[in-house]
């Protein structure tokens, strides 16, 4: 690795999921030469391809071998998630770093596979976790490891949003690899990967389909999800499409740690301006931006041939724990979790 | 000043804690209260103006209503003592420690013909009677996800940490949500739990977590947590259904802010706010179900499968499992008509 001083070139694979449109403009911002790609299909009434790539500013090539052909330092897989693999293997093939979209694949042995293949490649693989970004978390983080709550015995996460339907995709099994359960327990398992330390042992979840069954949603939209630790440390994540469609704001996430001399609740996205205007309540965030903090680990370990935090094996940690709620849904069960170590 | 009622007699029995919270809400009555304990008594009474019985046979006699505000494992023998001396009977939640000890008290005072009231305050806090009004009125539509979580640093009397007494965070502190989680989204068919103990017998703390499917397919969940000694007791929660989301957290409550200097005495003052307590709104509500005949916010059948549901996370929490349940209705029914059986037999 030893392209790390002259300018980054970034290749985008796929626009399908919306996050595309925030780190494009990380990259923008922050002057990197960015050349880009969409794969159909497309759904009606959002902006794709060509059109999309204009509007975000960097140069639309026709496919993914185009792409790749520009030797890019960096490639950003943003496809849907069953999509992840292939893409993600052709950006190793042709030696570039990947930041992949979370979940990393929508089975434990793909993800694996992209890994061993990074690994053997001598490239790395980043996985997009961004809210462990952000400060509240780093805050949390750092009074853990100063044993200022003492020995964690239990956490509580939520992570709640709109269901993403103007993306047809996220509500396809086939193609993100079921609903709310795969789209909403990642983040929250990332940050209990990161401050627990220990992989998941065992998981029970229950879902449902009540949210949004009037659209014929033919994934869980609402799920809950139980895990046990090695250390004995116990945790929920709601993964719920539950924040209405009237809501000003896209939803959220939290985390409240309970330990034995003290507790810590963090809101990540609470920030905002809260008001009213026309079409009723409002909310306008500000804050950190944790996507464009996320870009800059990617760019930097690139730039520092370093490997990357969150890396891809965290990816493969927390798409385990879907992979159990899901094998759990399905025995009604606890069940445990595959190792992937 | 209240005028004094002395057609309402009431018996406390116990002088912990929560006698604190129930007192004022007899008295607000006008009631003449007498409290029995094995500790305590005294000293309530001289606070609060009460009578001393020396022995529950001298309070059975005394009285017309008990309220029994005892460590847990006590409820049912107080309770089917006072049923059997004809007393109508208000007891703290639990009802029981065991959901067969809770039947056997609403079966005794079925049979009796006394009233039986498990003091479940939490129906009685504004914001979830709130969220229930609203829920009923289609606010959320179908409810879907319900989250509940309340929490404090750890009690201090060791009985609240000994299981056989007390059934534990999830027997104690946790029933109200278990109660709020039917009483809100209707019947719970199927109960996984998992609980975590920490700190040392001079400093415990104790985390549970309790996944609820109901039988409309609503899934909740309830938190419950006795921390460290930092933690201040806070309660939320967040009710979702395919047409909304309502959400209450008492932490959020910006009533009133304060900014006072250390005041000699503490800053007592007289009750200002107007605001009924909840504690005494259940009493009052007790009251009027017992004088009208009519029915209270909470009856026998909810304190029992309150317990049900605690017993059956317990069970969970033991064994690594989802418990099943027995839809509610069916299991007290079928316990009631048994009892009827052995009656008539």
């Amino acid at each position: 690795m030893s392209r790390t001083t002259e300018p980054l070139r970034i290749g985008i694979l796929s626009f399908a999921h919306p996050h595309v449109e925030a780190y494009a403009r990380s990259l923008v911002e922050r002057g990197i030469e960015v050349v880009g790609t969409d794969l159909p299909p497309y759904d009606a009434g959002t902006q794709r391809g060509a059109a999309l790539a204009e509007r975000l500013g960097i140069e639309y090539l026709d496919d993914v071998d185009a792409v790749l052909a520009r030797a890019p330092h960096g490639v950003i897989v943003t496809a849907e998630n069953a999509r992840h693999r292939e893409l993600v293997l052709a950006a190793i093939a042709a030696g570039a770093h990947v930041l992949c979209e979370k979940p990393i694949a929508t089975e434990v042995g793909d993800a694996l596979a992209m890994v061993d293949a990074a690994d053997a490649a001598g490239v790395s693989l980043m996985t997009a976790y961004p809210v462990r970004f952000a400060p509240s978390f780093r805050e949390l983080v750092a009074r853990v490891r100063a044993g200022q709550l003492g020995e964690i015995v239990a956490v509580s996460g939520t992570n709640n949003g709109k269901i993403p339907l103007d993306r047809s995709w996220f509500t396809n099994a086939a193609a993100a690899g079921g609903g709310a359960l795969v789209d909403h327990v990642v983040h929250c398992a990332d940050l209990l990967d990161e401050l627990l330390g220990e992989p998941a042992q065992e998981v029970y979840a229950t879902t449902n389909r009540i949210l949004h069954a009037d659209r014929g949603v033919a994934v869980e939209t609402g799920g809950v999800v139980s895990i046990a630790y090695p250390s004995g440390v116990i945790a929920t994540i709601d993964c719920s499409w539950s924040q209405p469609d009237s809501a000003a704001t896209w939803g959220g996430l939290t985390l409240e740690v309970h330990g034995t001399n003290g507790s810590m609740r963090i809101d990540p996205f609470a920030a905002h301006l809260s008001g009213y205007a026309e079409g009723g309540a409002t909310w306008d965030a500000f804050g950190t931006d944790l996507d464009g903090l996320m870009i800059d680990e990617f760019l930097g370990a690139i730039r520092e041939s370093r490997a990357p935090s969150p890396d891809g094996s965290v990816g493969v940690r927390t798409l385990a724990i879907v992979d159990a709620a899901k094998r759990s849904v399905r025995s009604g069960t606890p069940v445990g979790v595959l190792a992937t170590a | 000043m209240t005028q004094r009622n002395d057609s309402l007699r009431v018996g406390l029995i116990g002088a912990g804690a929560i006698s604190h919270a129930h007192v004022p809400g007899w008295l607000a009555l006008g009631a003449q209260v007498t409290v029995y304990s094995e500790a305590g008594a005294e000293a309530l009474a001289g606070q609060y103006g009460l009578e001393v019985a020396g022995s529950l046979d001298e309070l059975w006699q005394a009285v017309d209503v008990v309220d029994i505000v005892t460590p847990t494992a006590t409820h049912a023998e107080l309770a089917l003592a006072a049923i059997a001396h004809g007393l109508d009977v208000v007891c703290e939640k639990p009802l029981a420690r065991t959901a067969a000890d809770a039947t056997a008290v609403i079966d005794a005072a079925g049979r009796a013909g006394v009233r039986l009231f498990p003091a479940h305050v939490v129906r009685y806090f504004p914001e979830f009677l709130a969220a229930r009004d609203a829920i009923a009125a289609g606010r959320i539509g179908r409810p879907a996800v319900f989250r509940f979580r309340r929490q404090s640093a750890a009690p201090q009397s060791p009985w609240f940490f000994d299981d056989a007494v007390s059934g534990g965070i999830v027997m104690d502190q946790m029933i109200h949500d278990l109660d709020q989680a039917e009483w809100l989204g209707g019947p719970v068919r199927r109960v996984f739990a998992r609980l975590r103990r920490g700190g040392d017998a001079a400093a415990p703390v104790v985390a549970a977590q309790v996944v609820l499917d109901h039988e409309s397919g609503l899934i909740s969940h309830v938190h419950g947590t006795w921390g460290s000694p930092a933690l201040p007791f806070s309660y939320s929660f967040d009710v979702a259904g395919d047409g909304g989301v309502l959400r209450f957290d008492s932490v959020r409550d910006d009533t009133t802010r304060r900014a006072l200097p250390p005041i000699d005495g503490g800053g007592y003052l007289p009750e200002t706010s107007g605001d009924e307590s909840p504690y005494s709104a259940e009493i009052a509500d007790f009251v009027r179900a017992i004088r009208s005949g009519g029915p209270a916010r909470v009856d026998g059948a909810d304190g029992v499968r309150a317990v049900r549901i605690a017993e059956a996370a317990l069970e969970s929490i033991e064994t690594g499992l989802p418990v099943d349940l027995v839809p509610a209705g069916e299991a007290t029914d079928a316990t009631t008509d048994d009892a009827l059986n052995g009656a008539r037999a």
